[in-house]
Order: C-alpha cells, then structure tokens, then sequence
C-alpha cells in the first residue's frame, strides 16, 4: 500500500500547473495530515474536493471528518490534535467567522493546527471575492498567519506551517487571495516527497490525550494561574519569528526556495517604499521594475508574515526611506487599513521614521490593477504628507 | 496526591491549562452542617420480645448462613445463631412452640407484606441446638453467695439461668415432683412434647443449679428460714390457685379444675371423663383442656361469656381449636350445675350481652334475663383464671391485688428479696415470665455485687417504627407457614401438630427480614454516595469524613434507618 | 433487593459538586462501567466546574473540556486521531448537560450522529442551565419555574430520544441515578457497540429544582415510578425495549401519580391543580405511545 501512494504521489512531483487550492491540498497532503476535517465555502471547496480524493484512494491516510459546520470543522481538528493527529482544516470569509470562538481555543489549547484560509469578503451582501478582512478579523487570536503571493509559496508555506505550528504549539493560517490564487493555475515545483518527509517528521506531541496518564485540559483556570498562561502564550508568539526564520532557511537549503517572513525588494535607496501583501504584491513587483527603469526611486516591501508581526524587521527596511504607501486590501472600520496600522505602531516612539501613508483599495474584490498601483504612487509622490488618514484608491466616488 | 500543588512564576506552569494533580486536596468535608453516622437502632422485634431476645440479630445470621454454601459454614451459622438467642432466653425450643410471639405483632414487615414467621424460626433454631447438644455459655462458679429461687417454673428457671451465667449456683426449691412450672403441668403435649421441655430444663440445671424438688415453702419449709439461710431470695412460685365458678353444685364430682385436669393429663394420671364434657373460660387453659379432650375422644363444648374478639387466648389456639370443629357457645355463662344421683347431668347457663368496657378494655358482659338454657353435660372444666397464692409470703413483702409487689425489675419492698414471673402479674405468657425472670435476676445480681439493687439507668429506645424505613428496597415477598397435622392424625393422640421448617424454609423466611434499625450491609450507602465518602470495610463501613458533605442522600436511601444525620459541631 | 455495582473508583473525592448532586453520581457510574481506557470529551456544563480548577481534576481519566456546543464534533475529531493512530479500544465519551445536548450544542450532536461516529455521547440532564444559574433549557420539563421563565415554562420538554433515534443509530437509551446497576449495564451494553451511542441520564439538581440534597435518588426514582422519565433502550433505532415492568403485578414497580414527584420540588409551586391535571394526563399519553413503540 505505502508503494503504491509514493508513486502516485511521485506522479506529482516535478513541475505541474495547479491552483492554489490544489497547491493548499497537495500541500497537505506531502505534510501528511492525519486528520482533515472542513465544510464546503465558495472558493474554497476545491481544497476539500481534492483532499477527499487523496483520502478516498488512499493516497493520503488521514481521517476526513465531513462536518456539518465550519465551526465543528474546527471543533474536530481541535479534538484530533489534542489526541495526537496532525490536523488541518481549510475555509473563508463566513466560515472563518463561524470558526472565531474556536479559533482563540485551538490557539489557547496550544494546538499545531493548520489551517488554510481563502481571504474572502465577509457578507452581507454575498460576495465570493478577495478582501483581507476574514482572516485579519483573527489577528487577535494568537494565530500565526502567513499571506502568499503566489501558488508556489501556497505549497511551501502549508509544509513550513505544520513545521513551526508543531514547534512552538500555536497553530498556523496559511491566507491565499480568493479567485487570484485559489483558482488562477500557475506553474508550481511540488516538493518531492522524500524531501518533505526528511524537512517535516511525523508527529510527536509532548502533551496529548492519553490513556496512559490522564489529565483534564483546559480547565477552570482563576486569575491565580491565568495571567502566566497568556504570557507563555506571548512568548511563544515572539519565539515563533525566529522558528519561523529558521525554519525558512532549512526550506530554501533542502528545496532551493526561501521567502523570509518579509521581503524587501529593490528598497536599497528608495525614497518611497511601497508595502503590500499578497497578489497585490506580485502586481507591484512589475510596477515597481517599470518605475525603476525609469530610475524612479522607489521599492516594495513584502510582509508574508503579519502574526506575530515582524516589527523589528519591517520597521529595519523603512526607517531610513521617506514615505511609506501602505497597501491595505483590508479595514478596521472606525481605524484604518490594519497593516499600516501594525506599521505604525512598529515604529512606536521612534523618532527616525518615515511618513506613513495608509491607501485602501480591492476591498471585496475590486480589481488591483498596476493602474491602480500607480496611482498610489503618484499620490505618494506629490504629497509631502497624506491628505487624509485614509486614502481610498479606486473608489467610484 | 492529596497534597496542594505550589505553581507559583509562569515557569512552573505547564504550557496551557492541564491538570497536574487530583482534587483530593479539597477536604470538602468543611461544607457539612450535618453529618451522617452509621447508629444501629432497636429493631421492634426485639423491642417487642419480653425477654428482649436480639431476634434481628439471630436471623442475620440465618440469612449469612445462606451465603456460606458449605454444610460446615451454614451450621457455623445455625451455631452462632442459638447462641446469641440464648444470650437472652435459655428456651428456644420451647417458646419457639407457645409462645404468643409479640415481635411477629411488631414486625414491622406486617405493615408491608406480612410479617416475619419469627416463631417458627425460633423454633428452629431451638431445636437445632438440641439436636447438637449445644451447650448453654456460663462463668465458672466464682460468687460463693446463697441464692434461693422459690418456684422452677419459666422464671425461676430463668433467673436461675441468667445467675449461672454470671458465675452463680442457685438453689431452686420446686414445690411440685418436677420442674418447669406450667410448661409441665398445664401445656398438653401436642403443643409442647415433654422431652423437649426436659432437655432444654436439664440443659440449665446442668450449669451447676442445685433442685430441691417437692419442696413446698409454707408447708415443709418456712419462708423466714429461707431467708435467714440464703444472702438473696427469688420468688418465682407463679399463679396456680383456680377461680371458682361461685355457682350451686360445683363441688359435685365430675367438676375437674382446669389446671387440675391438664397437670392429671401431663403427668398420665387416669381422668374419668363422660362423653359431653363443658370447658369454661376463653383463655389458654381453656383451649388446652377443649382440645386435649377432643384427643380423648370426647366431646369438648367452650362456653365464654363474652364473644371470639375478647378471647384472651392466643390467636393460634383459637384458630387450631375451630379448625379442630370444637364447639363454641359465646355470650353464655354457667349458673347452675344440675346433678343425679351425684353425677353431673347437665349445666344450666344464661345467655349473656356485652355492655361497657370494664377495667380490663373489654365489654363487660351482662347477663340477658330470662334466657337460661341447659345443656347436657358430664363433665365441667371450669378455667376461668388463677390467681397467685400468698399464704406462704411473710417477713412484711407487701402484695397488690394482683400479686406480690415489685417495681418493673422485680425488686420487691425488703432488701434482698425479688420475685418475678405470674406471681407478680397474675397469669401471663410463658415469655414475660423468662424475660421478667431475667430482670429480676439481674437486679439480684447488682444487690449481692453492690448491696443494694440499682435499676438500670432507663434508655432512650429509638425503635424504628414503619414509615422510618425505605421501602423501596423491599420486594413483596409471602410469608412461609409451617405444615401443621392434618385433622386425622391430630385426634389421635397427643402428637404434635406444627410441624418445623426444613433450613431452606428457615433460610427463605429470614431473609424476608427487613433488618429495621440494624446494618446488614445492603451497600446503599457505598452505592449512593456522590462524593465516594463510604467506605466498604471487611463486614462494615466507614465514612470519610474528609469529603463527606454531609447531602443526607445515604441517610434516606438507607432502608432500615440505620443511619443518623447529626448536627455538625464546629 | 441489593444493587451490586463494582467496587473500583474512578473517580476522586473532593470534586465541586453540590451536596446530593445527581451528575456527580452519573458520572462516578459511567466511569465504573466504561473503566480506565477512556477518553472524555467535555463541553461547558456543570461538569466543567465540578471536574476541579486548574491544576486539578477529579477522574482518573483523561477529559478534555471543549467549548459548550462542541461535545459531538470534537469527539468526532478525537475518534479520527485515534483510528488514524492505530489506538484500538479506548472509549470515547462526550459528557454534556442538557444545553450543550438538547440547545447549543443539537447540531454538533446531530451531525456526529448522522455520521454515525463512534463515541458514547452521555447526556445528563438536570433540566435547565444549571452551571449558569439556573435559566430554561429545552429539556426543562413544562411548568417548570427558572430564572429566565419566572412563571413557568410553557413548552414541553423536548423529546431528545426521538431526535436521536431519527438519526439511526445503533444504541440510545435512558437511566437515571437511582438505578445504577441498569445504567452500568447500558454503559457496557454500549461500550460493545460500535457507532454513536446515546445515553440521556436523568440528574436530580437540589439548588435548581429547589429540593432536599438528600432526596435526589428520591426523586431520581419518582421520576422512573410516575412514568415522566421512563427507563428505555432503543436497539438500531427501532427495537424499543422497556427496562422496568409495566404495570404492577405484586412486581417491584409501582406506578405513582406525578403529584408525589411535583410536590418535592420548589419549581413547581406554580403548578395549579389544573395544571397538575394536565401534566398527568401528558404523561400518560407519553407513556401509551412509548408502549406502542415497545410493542410493535
């Protein structure tokens, strides 16, 4: 039987062209969860649709649990890790929102959990297309979260994610845009499995469910005790931007490709550095390239891992620039775009800082043209400071 | 375990929440208010019994036997039993065949079903111990004191007993040629086979009691000498002088005292008896002499003056006596016995009706005028009652209407002397006179050890009454009875008419015992108890008071209320 | 008449349940009839206070707490890890009170169900929010008084054992603490039977129903004897069969008005003789048609 399965998935090996949902499973399914667990969510269902079948034929041996919510989805995953399975769920938008209770509880629990989130508009009305908003809404979780640019990073990012969420026990959101990646088919190197199995070793939780010694977990906990537990919990937060570098560098030495937790890009001696996130970014990239060949100053930041949020590093690459255009495809209404405001807030009392511009644009959807970038660029460049806390890019006003 | 986990800075913490140790730090046992205890009460059986025989106790240890499989374990048991039955009453054999059994009339299993056949099973163990000669418990002799006992019917066989016991050789002075009172004279052997009543009497005077048979005092031995000779006296001598009928021709011959008739009978002097023979009187005298008359092969006719429901006779007799098809006449009483030619012809009676009740709780009966009316007799049996002699008492004891007088541990007015039994209350059952005996004999004991008679200090008796029990825990069971003869064979001579329990009967019946007020380790309490605050010892439990919080759920699912919820003393 | 139950604990003294607690004894039962290889799943419920604080517990086996409405899914979750690991013949338990079965906690139920997952799901129910203070849950019976139907409550009790046998699995019984020696053996009736299996245990709650803590086996007991909470099992969902003898033939069981139950309880001051009347009439229907579910 393990023959078999490691010559189909060999058949998957090399360079194939996939979505990034199916990057999300085959990512998955290299990682070897042993437990699956999620409820369908436009555009997420082509994650579980895949993931069934690698279940069904056997090539994946894991457990999927066909829920009837996204909120037991996660319940299951919480159940299965504990007892000592390496778990995964995938959803979006209202799903995801569904799933907030339990999401502070997986990250309280201190559960490895992997869970991959198609960034949706939340509703009402309906919309099935990207904005940032589902996943950032559980920015205060304790979650790590991981947002990727392209199909390719989606399949690492999943394999990386078991790996840091298993060290340092906090679970890991691995976020691709709705549509622009989960079903936009690009070109991606899958892992070989031997690789992987070499990177990402089974399972062996410390704490578990076990009949051998028997504890209660999670519960009444007084203000005695509680405080401590959150401050573990901080901690291993802080902790996990060095697991989650290292554990990068140990990707790109045994597969050739590294993304750091933020890239900057041709930010040498820019006067204006562009920060996006997502398929924002490899839009960006080509209008940052244009404007560099014609010698404009000007460099793009990427921020891949926005919890915990690199603020020492973001704050390293912009300190020494002029402006900074924050791209947010997201809101807290009643603040801002939430990436610039971590930036901001990065750079705290510091006195050498950069002129923060927060542009908001593509909220549910709206297209991220290089048009659309170069606007913000030009706004950037003929103001010496924003005109208004919040520059709405590509509004129909 | 049991210890308070010291987690004091985030390092010593664990991860996240989970459990390092076990709640049983947390003495919950600080909630109580009330705590419960394990406090056996008086079952009413026991209460009932005049001799106070620990009859719950006895048939416990039936029902264990039962749990034992081994012929060796169940007379192990059967041993046990008949010895903690004679703790307190010296004739089980005995009694297991006349007595009138108060306890199965407090049984509270009577409320529910019916009650225990306690009778029966007494009998059973009585004659088990016969059967293996078991031998009565006694102190060696070490009081070198004098003790008379005057009269060795059940209580001066009694007392002598329990002085035995404590290390005592009392002396009995029986005015008749055998001991045992009534037991010998007055109960016929269809109810009490005299060898069974020998063996359990030699059975105490074995224990070192030394009998001066046809001894009687006031005739061949005053009772001044007695008392001058011993260091305590015991009068015990019963009630044996008959009432006289009081109507024209009873001293004719053919008029036969009861008593006299059945001491005749027992003893196997020849009675003339004419066919048609009258018995006068409702109580047992009555009965004994009507069916022992039928065994005869006469013809026995009751005649009481009042109806069924006052008959002072035992139930049983009663109901042996109509199932033997003798004749009853109620509401009657004699008032002349006609004789020819000094022989009895007949007897004339009146008829009667019951008026108010008299001193005794019954309808004084009256009679109805002008409604006389004979019938044709040969004999009369009048057994209308007896009444104590006092000719012999001197030395200043004072007597009452009924008896000589005594407080209710037979101390009478003179230091030193104690008497007990019918002497005191005027005939009784067989059973007062044993536990009265007993009583008695304690006292007697407590004066020659302190030289004074100290009654015992009265105990607050918290006997359980029904609605004091769980029935829950109860199925309906029937109560066995006992084959009895069937009328055939009866007439025929004296032979015994119940007959006993085999032991899986004995078994069966005890086991419907509910055990009132007394633990037989049902396991309710273990079984109920949310915080596993009952702990199952070897043959009993223990509370954990620790973390017993004090819920009282043990205390009401407890089916014999042996279980007391207390205050909490803080 | 002498119930015998095993003598090993598995659970400890000193755990928070109030005096005369009806789920504290469920549990204690549960646990000696399943044994040391068990896993409990345990949703927001009396329970959860009553198991002791961090860091302390009160069973000797694993037990996981989960939020309220989560018993049936992360027991699912659970039963996967541990088929998928290869751990064989550990039962999996979800303890929840009545809210986390019958209201918040119905659709994780239902969906494990209709999956047919392989766990016991035990239901103790104390017949309303007791952990929180004692407001109505669906499974508070009608006339009830709480502290959110003041008056009383005006829809009946749910019918949790229809809803589970509509979902076709394998074992569903009822039991109740006055009867351990039958809810020991459901439990190990159940621990052979693979699927999901329900057991809806009736809880006496002194401070909630307003009783004496010493008359929870009490009423624990009423309920079984006036037929409100009926001791049955339901084999593949059709097989009804009834734990106690129908009516009273000299048998141990007899059949006691519900005014005997009612009136123990402050809860049910409310209850007019009207009211009474037609509780008792509601009963009797309940039981007829159980009788007809016996006897087809």
């Amino acid at each position: 039987m393990m023959k078999k399965a490691r010559k189909n998935r060999s058949a998957f090996s090399g360079k194939q062209v996939i979505s990034g949902n199916h990057a999300v499973s085959y990512g998955v399914m290299l990682a070897r969860a042993q437990v699956i667990s999620a409820y369908p969510i436009t555009p997420q269902t082509q994650i579980v649709e895949m993931l069934s079948e690698l279940c069904a034929s056997g090539q994946l041996k894991a457990k999927f649990i066909k829920v009837e919510s996204e909120h037991s989805a996660m319940a299951a995953c919480i159940g299965a890790s504990i007892t000592g399975a390496r778990t995964f769920t995938a959803t979006s938008s209202q799903g995801l929102a569904l799933m907030h209770e339990l999401i502070h509880w997986a990250a309280n629990a201190r559960l490895p959990i992997v869970l991959a989130d198609v960034n949706r508009a939340m509703g009402p009305g309906w919309s099935i297309w990207t904005d940032q908003n589902d996943s950032l809404s559980q920015r205060d979780t304790g979650w790590l979260q991981f947002y990727c640019e392209s199909n390719q990073e989606v399949i690492d990012t999943i394999i990386q994610a078991f790996k840091i969420a298993e060290t340092v026990y906090l679970p890991v959101m691995v976020v691709l845009d709705a549509f622009f990646l989960s079903h936009t088919s690009e070109p991606v190197e899958i892992p070989p499995v031997k690789l992987v199995d070499k990177y990402l070793p089974s399972f062996k939780p410390d704490i578990k469910m076990d009949i051998k010694s028997s504890h209660a977990f999670g519960g009444l906990t007084t203000p005695e005790y509680n405080f401590e537990l959150k401050y573990k919990m901080q901690m291993a937060m802080e902790e996990s931007i060095k697991v989650a570098k290292k554990v990068d560098r140990d990707f790109k030495k045994l597969f050739g490709r590294g993304y750091g937790v933020i890239e900057p890009y041709r930010c040498q001696d820019a006067e204006i550095i562009l920060v996006t996130s997502a398929t924002i970014t490899s839009t960006s990239r080509e209008v940052i390239d244009d404007l560099r060949r014609r010698n404009q100053k000007i460099g793009l930041l990427k921020i891949r891992m926005f919890r915990p949020f690199p603020a020492r590093e973001v704050v390293a690459v912009l300190k020494n620039t002029g402006k900074v255009a924050v791209i947010d495809r997201n809101i807290s209404y009643g603040a801002g775009g939430i990436f610039c405001q971590e930036i901001k807030s990065a750079f705290g009392n510091q006195t050498n800082r950069p002129v923060i511009f927060n542009f908001i644009t593509g909220l549910g959807g709206r297209d991220v043209t290089p048009q659309t970038i170069m606007e913000i660029v030009n706004y950037t460049k003929k103001n010496k400071y924003p005109k208004e806390p919040i520059i709405w890019i590509g509004l129909k006003k | 375990m049991t210890k308070i986990l010291n987690l004091r800075t985030a390092r010593d913490l664990p991860r996240w929440a989970i459990s390092l140790g076990t709640t049983l730090y947390n003495k919950t046992g600080t909630w109580r208010n009330f705590r419960p205890v394990y406090e056996n009460k008086i079952p009413p059986c026991n209460h009932a019994c005049p001799a106070n025989e620990k009859i719950q106790g006895y048939l416990d240890l039936i029902i264990q036997s039962a749990a034992g499989r081994t012929s060796a374990s169940l007379q192990k048991k059967y041993t046990q039993a008949w010895f903690l039955l004679t703790e307190d009453n010296p004739f089980p054999a005995v009694c297991g065949r006349v007595c009138f059994h108060p306890c199965e009339t407090a049984c509270n299993r009577g409320f529910y079903d019916e009650s225990l056949a306690i009778h029966n099973i007494e009998r059973f163990i009585g004659d088990y111990g016969l059967s293996k000669k078991l031998k009565l418990k006694t102190k060696k002799l070490k009081k070198r004191k004098k003790i008379a006992i005057i009269g060795g019917g059940p209580a001066g066989l009694s007392a002598a007993y329990f002085l035995a016991q404590n290390g005592y050789r009392p002396t009995i002075f029986e005015a008749d040629k055998q001991l045992g009172g009534l037991l010998a004279s007055g109960i016929p052997a269809y109810r009490l086979p005299k060898n069974i009543l020998q063996q359990e009497i030699n059975a105490i005077i074995r224990l070192g009691v030394e009998v001066k048979t046809n001894v009687r005092i006031g005739r061949d031995k005053l009772l001044e000498n007695i008392l001058n000779n011993h260091d305590a006296v015991f009068i015990a001598t019963g009630a044996h002088q008959e009432r006289t009928l009081n109507i024209t021709g009873e001293d004719a011959i053919g008029v036969i005292p009861a008593l006299k008739f059945l001491s005749d009978l027992n003893t196997g002097r020849k009675i003339k008896l004419g066919q048609k023979v009258a018995v006068i009187g409702g109580g047992n005298a009555a009965m004994d002499a009507a069916r022992s008359i039928l065994r005869l092969g006469k013809e026995p006719i009751v005649i009481y003056r009042r109806t069924k429901n006052e008959m002072p006779a035992i139930l049983d007799e009663i109901n042996d006596a109509e199932e033997e098809k003798i004749k009853f006449i109620f509401l009657a009483a004699p008032v002349k016995i006609i004789t020819m030619n000094n022989k009895i012809v007949a007897l004339e009676c009146v008829k009667m009706k019951l008026g108010k009740p008299d001193a005794s709780g019954r309808r004084t009966p009256l009679p109805v005028k002008d409604s006389n009316f004979k019938i044709k007799v040969d004999n009369v049996i009048p057994a209308i009652g007896e009444q104590p002699d006092f000719s012999f008492l001197t030395a200043g004891i004072k007597t009452t209407d009924r008896g000589i007088q005594t407080d209710e541990f037979g101390i009478t007015n003179i230091p030193g002397i104690f008497a007990a039994g019918d002497c005191v209350t005027g005939p009784r059952t067989v059973v007062e006179a044993i536990g009265a005996g007993k009583k008695a004999a304690d006292a007697l004991i407590k004066y020659l050890q302190k030289g004074k008679a100290v009654p015992e200090a009265e105990q607050d008796e918290k006997v359980v009454q029904f609605e004091q029990l769980n029935q829950n825990y109860f199925e309906p069971t029937p109560r066995l009875w006992p084959e009895k003869l069937n009328i055939q064979k009866r007439n025929k001579g004296f032979k015994e008419v119940y007959q006993p329990y085999s032991g899986k009967e004995v078994e069966t019946e005890s086991k419907r015992c509910f055990s009132c007020g007394v633990c037989n380790r049902c396991d309710n309490c273990f079984v109920f108890c949310p915080d596993m605050a009952v702990l199952k010892k070897n043959s009993y439990y223990e509370y954990n008071y620790d973390y017993c919080k004090g819920c009282g759920i043990c205390v009401l699912e407890c089916p014999r209320y042996a279980i007391s919820l207390i205050e909490e003393k803080r | 008449m002498k119930f015998k139950i095993p003598d090993k604990e598995y659970l400890y003294s000193g755990h928070l349940a109030c005096p005369g607690c009806g789920a504290a004894l469920a549990m204690r039962y549960a646990l000696k009839a399943l044994g040391k290889k068990t896993m409990i799943i345990m949703p927001a419920c009396c329970w959860s206070i009553i198991d002791g604080p961090f860091p302390y517990s009160s069973t000797k086996v694993p037990l996981f707490h989960t939020a309220f409405e989560t018993g049936g899914s992360v027991a699912s979750g659970v039963r996967a890890a541990l088929d998928i690991l290869g751990k064989k013949n550990i039962h999996v338990m979800a303890w929840a009170g009545d809210g986390g079965t019958f209201d918040i906690g119905l659709q994780a139920l239902s969906g494990a169900a209709e999956r047919n997952e392989d766990f016991i799901y035990t239901c103790y129910d104390n017949e309303a929010y007791m952990n929180t203070g004692i407001q109505r849950s669906s499974a508070t019976p009608w006339g009830a008084w709480t502290t959110t139907t003041p008056a009383s409550k005006d829809q009946p009790k749910k019918d949790i054992m229809a809803i589970m046998t509509a979902h076709k699995i394998p074992y569903a019984a009822t039991a109740s603490v006055a009867y351990p020696d039958d809810l020991i053996a459901k439990y190990k009736k159940a621990a052979k039977i693979k699927g999901t299996r329900f057991i809806h245990i009736f809880a006496p709650c002194p401070p909630g129903w307003k009783s004496l803590p010493e008359e929870s086996i009490k009423l624990a007991r009423l309920a079984v004897t006036t037929r409100i909470f009926p001791l049955y099992e339901v084999v593949n969902s059709v097989k009804y069969t009834l734990n106690h003898p129908v009516a009273d033939k000299n048998g141990l069981f007899k059949t006691v008005p519900i005014k005997e139950y009612i009136r123990q309880q402050g809860r049910f001051n409310n209850l007019n003789e009207k009211k009474l009347k037609i509780m008792q009439i509601n009963v009797e229907q309940s039981w007829k048609m159980l009788l007809n579910k016996v006897n087809q």
